[in-house]
């Protein structure tokens, strides 16, 4: 050992532990070792119970013996022998079989026997009854497919009822829909009409003439209201409209300005209490929504306002000699003495009261649409008048104000032209000039009218012209005889009404300017009849070939007429035998005289100086005729009569 | 716009020169019109500044600049005029005069060059007469006569009914048709033509200024 190397001897132990794979790169996966518990319970699944029972010892020490070298051994190789021994048993015992099926079942009885001897005690065992499900009666069968169908029909009932539910919820759905859909179609059609912005969740539209240049401070804001939560199961009114608007309580009802000319002066006590009738509300047209109706009600009303208030406003402001009266909701003006012009702000809410107040006095007469209508013409000029002063483009050099006032300064516009730009004539004054044109126009018919009718003799025509200014119109007055028209007709009148005068133009060009009074235009009518007469006399006498003697317009002799003045003419007859002189008052009516050949007066003293014959040829005095008592109807005719019995016969 | 004729009152065509001060002479029209039945309406003034263009913007050769004239007429208020002799005439608003100021570079306003005539304002039927007296610096130095008649624009047309007025109170110093006219007879009157007429009147004035007339003080 000392001598030589030690050899090394690496001992490894056998591997206790089983393989139980090995992997492609070598490495082994082993079975974990049994434990104590393990490998006893393995050991005891070896023991063949049925070999070793205590009948015979000699089995059972064989099998001991046995039993001691199995341990050692392999498990598999016990096995095989085991098997073998079992194999060769049947051939040791014939009554193997016999015996085997004994034992078991002694075994089966001592363990029936240990189980009884157990069980009897109670201590460690019971025995109860196993719970087993009865079976069901005789009827059952129908219960059940009663049952089954009752089930079944649950079910179906219960789809349907979701299915209803479902249909339900989705028709409603669509309604609503449908509402919202309609509203919104009627919010676009509103749109066109209206301008709408939103605030905040609400829609206000905006009334107001603003945007046309109105300088009124009422903001004239209305609300878009969506008008949806209608009971759909009840009947859906006609003139249901998803789309309400609420307008200001102000503007609430219908309004109209009330112009009228009163002839005299109302009481103290009835300033300011105008009748607010109702006027029905204008139907809406068939496909219009109604709320258009209610808004465009609702912006009469502001115009109405604002028409009022600009007019109080000028009526306060305006120095006139006499003052304009501002009363409550009435303006009080004179234009002529004795004449009153009262505009009124008419407004009325729905309720009934005003409206039954209304009917009872209500005169329609005394309405003067005509200028009602101007008024709401010259707010909307004046609307159109600060919106031009406003607008852009603007030169930046030029000063502010009206475009045409700007062109004023290149354009060279003397000063006759810039006054008339800058004419600041207001709202108030500009009403009054047209009412007192209007006035002194259907007065100026009613003169001539009523002269018409009261004078046969001569006739008066009257033409009007059908187009007028506001401030001017003409008439055209002739002055004929009946059946002689195309003879007589030197009298042709241009009567131009004006505002404060009536300025008339006679055929030959004169110009005589009259005052608004009545009674100056009937003077004049009148005195140009009695001149008509004895021009028609003259046109008579020519066609009658009788000859003027003398004419006169203003026959300064006689009796003084208190209108104008009388007109005379006196005409010869043809062969000069009779003479026939006319005068002619505007007052003292026609006066004919005749006068006769001297040799036809029987009565006529003999004169001492006109004693030659021929003198008789002379005409003699004038004897008057009694012209009421002439036969025809007219004077012209009466004239003809007269001439044509006075005429020699020519035949 | 209205015709208008403007009679060249200078003093030497005025009886002034048979020992009447301009002032008797002027008193003397107004009188005679008065009588004649026309109405006083206000005074009138037409004024006019001279205007040279500024020798930095003139060219090399030294040749002499144009005259512009700046005028205003109170019967247009608004208006302010402008004019280069035989030239174009311009007219435009009131600011134009704060315009001019800004163009100091280029118009130069030449030293007491103001003339102007002031007057009163006759209204006789259509008529529109304006006898003004003419005045540059502290001297008058003439009488000017405009006559308008507002019922007709073309001035030839009515030329003959305005010499015949015109004769009625100035007796034979009625002046020949305004050179305005002389090469558009058709052509319609208009403001422009009066501002050139005064132009000229003031120009003729002007020219005189150096040969005092005897009469005048």
């Amino acid at each position: 050992m000392s001598g030589v190397r030690a050899v090394r001897i690496s001992i490894e132990s056998a591997c206790e532990k089983q393989v139980q794979e090995v992997g492609l790169d070598g490495t082994e996966t082993y079975l974990q070792p049994l434990s104590m518990s393990q490998n006893l319970a393995r050991l005891a699944q070896r023991i063949d119970f049925s070999q070793g029972s205590g009948s015979e010892e000699e089995e059972a020490a064989g099998a001991d013996g046995d039993a001691q070298d199995w341990a050692g051994a392999g498990s598999s190789a016990d096995q095989d022998d085991e098997e073998g021994l079992v194999k060769f048993q049947p051939s040791l015992w014939p009554w193997d079989s016999v015996r085997n099926n004994l034992r078991s079942a002694l075994t089966e009885m001592c363990v029936l026997y240990d189980v009884l001897s157990i069980v009897r005690d109670k201590k460690f065992m019971t025995l109860d009854p196993v719970s087993q499900d009865a079976l069901p009666p005789k009827q059952n069968p129908q219960t059940l497919q009663l049952i089954s169908k009752k089930k079944s029909l649950a079910g179906a009932a219960q789809i349907l009822l979701k299915g209803a539910e479902r249909l339900t919820k989705s028709v409603t759905e669509n309604q609503e829909n449908k509402l919202q859909r309609d509203f919104n179609s009627e919010l676009l059609r509103l749109r066109q009409h209206w301008k709408l912005r939103k605030v905040g969740d609400k829609i206000l539209g905006d009334l107001s003439y603003r945007s046309a240049g109105s300088l009124f401070p009422h903001h004239g804001t209305f609300e878009v209201i969506k008008n949806t939560d209608i009971d759909l199961d009840k009947k859906i009114p006609e003139d249901y409209c998803p789309l309400d608007v609420q307008i200001p309580s102000d503007l609430e009802g219908s309004a109209y300005i009330k112009v009228s000319i009163q002839k005299q002066a109302p009481d103290i006590g009835d300033l300011g209490t105008v009748n607010l009738f109702k006027r029905p509300l204008p139907k809406s047209k068939p496909g219009s929504p109604h709320w258009q109706t209610k808004l465009e009600a609702a912006q009469n009303v502001l115009l109405c306002k604002e028409i009022f208030a600009q007019l109080s406003r000028e009526a306060v402001q305006i120095k006139s000699q006499i003052p304009h009266i501002v009363v409550k909701n009435q303006i009080i003006s004179q234009p002529f003495p004795s004449l009153q012009l009262s505009i009124s702000l008419c407004h009325s809410s729905n309720d009934k009261k005003s409206q039954k107040s209304a009917t009872e006095k209500q005169s329609p007469e005394d309405h003067l649409y005509v200028l009602e209508h101007n008024l709401h013409l010259l707010i909307r000029e004046f609307h159109k008048q600060t919106l031009s002063s406003i607008m852009m483009p603007h030169p930046a050099s030029a000063p502010f104000g009206h475009k045409r006032m700007r062109l004023s300064g290149p354009q060279a516009f003397d000063k006759n032209e810039i006054n008339s730009i800058q004419s600041s004539e207001g709202l108030l004054e500009k009403i009054i000039k047209q009412a007192k044109h209007i006035f002194l126009r259907s007065r100026t018919a009613a003169t001539i009218d009523s002269l018409a009718s009261r004078i046969e003799d001569p006739q008066i025509q009257a033409h009007w012209s059908n187009i007028n200014d506001v401030y001017e119109s003409s008439v055209k007055v002739l002055i004929t005889s009946q059946g002689y028209e195309q003879i007589c007709k030197s009298i042709q009148l241009q009567l131009n009404i004006g505002v404060e005068q009536i300025r008339v133009v006679h055929r030959d060009g004169r110009v005589i300017t009259l005052s608004h009074q009545e009674q100056e235009l009937q003077d004049f009518l009148l005195s140009q009849m009695s001149q008509h007469q004895v021009h028609a006399v003259q046109q008579l006498a020519k066609v009658m070939g009788w000859q003027v003697l003398s004419f006169s317009n203003h026959v300064g002799l006689g009796p003084i007429e208190s209108i104008g003045n009388a007109s005379a003419i006196t005409v010869a007859s043809p062969n000069g035998d009779y003479a026939i002189s006319v005068r002619n008052g505007p007052e003292s009516g026609s006066k004919i005289m005749v006068q006769f050949p001297r040799n036809q007066c029987k009565d006529l003293p003999k004169s001492d100086v006109l004693q030659d014959s021929k003198w008789n040829h002379l005409r003699g005095p004038f004897k008057e005729v009694q012209w009421n008592k002439m036969e025809g109807r007219n004077f012209v005719y009466k004239m003809e009569l007269l001439m044509s019995a006075l005429s020699p016969c020519l035949l | 716009m209205r015709p208008f004729l403007l009679e060249g009152g200078s003093v030497s065509q005025m009886p002034v020169a048979e020992g009447k001060s301009v002032q008797q002479t002027v008193e003397l029209l107004t009188r005679k019109l008065e009588m004649l039945g026309a109405e006083k309406q206000g005074t009138f003034c037409v004024d006019c500044e001279t205007y040279h263009t500024a020798a930095s913007t003139l060219g090399s050769q030294g040749q002499a600049g144009k005259l512009m004239y700046v005028m205003h007429n109170s019967e247009y208020p608004l208006s302010c005029f402008a004019l280069f002799e035989n030239g174009p005439c311009l007219v435009a608003d009131t600011n134009f005069d704060v315009l001019m100021v800004k163009l100091k570079g280029f118009f130069q306003s030449a030293k007491a060059s103001k003339i102007e005539t002031r007057g009163t304002r006759y209204q006789y039927c259509d008529f529109l007469v304006k006898v003004g007296t003419v005045t540059m610096g502290p001297s008058a130095r003439g009488i000017s006569v405009e006559v308008e008649y507002g019922p007709c624009v073309v001035a030839s047309d009515c030329w003959s009914l305005l010499l015949e007025f015109l004769q009625s109170f100035l007796g034979s110093h009625t002046p020949g048709a305004p050179t305005v006219f002389g090469n558009r007879h058709d052509a319609v009157y208009s403001p422009a033509d009066t501002m050139v007429q005064y132009m000229e009147l003031f120009n003729k004035i002007r020219k005189q200024q150096q040969v005092p007339v005897a009469g005048i003080r």
